[in-house]
């Protein structure tokens, strides 16, 4: 069984590993832009960041762009050939130094062949991960292993709607919740952050699915005071949402 | 949010507390000092300060207050990844209530605050 939490010092509410093993099925299936395969690989790739000392020592540089000995580094760390160098570039940088990443790197990928719908997938993937890792680091917890990937092809499915308007990659306008992609958000009541993956739809799924147990669903994120089935309230909540926010210099 | 929970709950805080002020977290917020330091210590991946924090946030609040912290700090550190990594702008960088907070917390000192204060290509 997969995040099994009954020898946690700590009691779990059940609804976190079953999200969590739901995100574990999800990555090991083909996507809409990576196979499984190299859906675990981005996974893996986010474990070796959180230990890669290039990216410490690029994290502290005054600029990331032009510091030096990045073909080395990725060629560590590129040894299945499932992922190219840039693919594990862009995983190690979200994960070590997401703050510095601009418009103009995510278009010098997509110059060489690392498109924006498959950044946003990958990027989807760090995150998940991220958020489950640190969940376990957090409270001392062993990392689950990976799960074994699903064989099958990714099936490239872009939504229509979808168009560049803000930020670094396309998203789904505010009113663009249709069709296919109905379920994401109700009418046009969205925000920037829940757009931001949208340009793959599953993507903004597993992060809604992960966030509905780890912090709040869409529904209960319009309560204020004290939110049901959580120990601690809206105010606790939003001091060490905004600290963790903080404390990596995030201005959104 | 901190800042919209405390208002319709008639909580005086004090949001230095989110820049890691201790005094400023507990002001208004039950266990908002071992809150703030744990959230602290999971972002800065320091795993001795992790340790004593999460002992800490454990002895005063008890294991049902350090999960759901933990969840939410986890959580957290996701958001700002999507949020970056996507290079998205605040929604709505006129609102006044959230100019004060941004003021206040001089958050425009973050590398992140160009893709909301740059106007950007299309």
């Amino acid at each position: 069984m997969i995040f099994d939490y009954r020898d946690s010092p700590y009691p779990i509410r059940p609804d976190i590993p079953a999200a969590h093993q739901r995100f574990w099925a999800r990555l090991a299936r083909p996507g809409s832009w990576w196979t499984g395969a190299e859906r675990v690989a981005i996974a893996s790739a986010v474990r070796s960041a959180t230990k890669c000392e290039y990216c410490q020592q690029r994290r502290a540089a005054l600029s990331p762009y032009t510091f030096d000995g990045a073909g080395q580094h990725l060629s560590e760390y590129a040894t299945d050939d499932l992922l190219s160098p840039r693919a594990i570039d862009a995983v190690h940088r979200i994960v070590t130094d997401q703050g510095r990443i601009t418009r103009r790197w995510v278009d010098d990928n997509a110059d060489h062949g690392l498109s924006r719908e498959a950044y946003v997938e990958l990027a989807g993937i760090v995150v998940a991960l991220v958020s489950i890792d640190e969940f376990h680091r957090a409270l001392a917890l062993p990392l689950e292993p990976l799960p074994e990937p699903m064989a099958g092809a990714p099936d490239g499915y872009r939504p229509a709607q979808a168009r560049h308007d803000v930020g670094h990659v396309p998203m789904l306008p505010a009113d663009g919740a249709t069709g296919n992609e109905a379920d994401l958000w109700q009418g046009n009541r969205t925000a920037n952050v829940l757009r931001a993956l949208s340009v793959v739809p599953d993507a903004v799924r597993a992060w809604l699915d992960l966030a509905g147990a780890q912090y709040l669903s869409i529904d209960g994120m319009g309560e204020f005071g004290q939110p049901g089935g959580r120990a601690i309230n809206r105010m606790q909540m939003e001091l060490v949402a905004g600290r963790v926010s903080s404390y990596n210099e995030c201005f959104y | 949010m901190l800042r919209a929970s405390a208002d319709l709950t008639e909580t005086t805080i004090d949001l230095a507390g989110v820049n890691g002020n201790p005094d400023a977290a507990a002001t208004g917020v039950t266990y908002g000092r071992e809150l703030m330091l744990f959230a602290e210590a999971v972002a800065s991946r320091n795993e001795d300060r992790l340790r004593d924090a999460r002992e800490a946030l454990n002895r005063i609040a008890g294991p049902a207050v350090l999960v759901d912290a933990a969840g939410v700090a986890a959580n957290f550190q996701r958001m700002v990844r999507i949020a970056d990594a996507m290079g998205i702008p605040v929604d709505n960088m006129a609102d006044e209530s959230g100019q004060r907070i941004r003021q206040e917390l001089n958050l425009e000192r973050f590398p992140s605050a160009r893709n909301s204060l740059t106007k950007q290509p299309v």
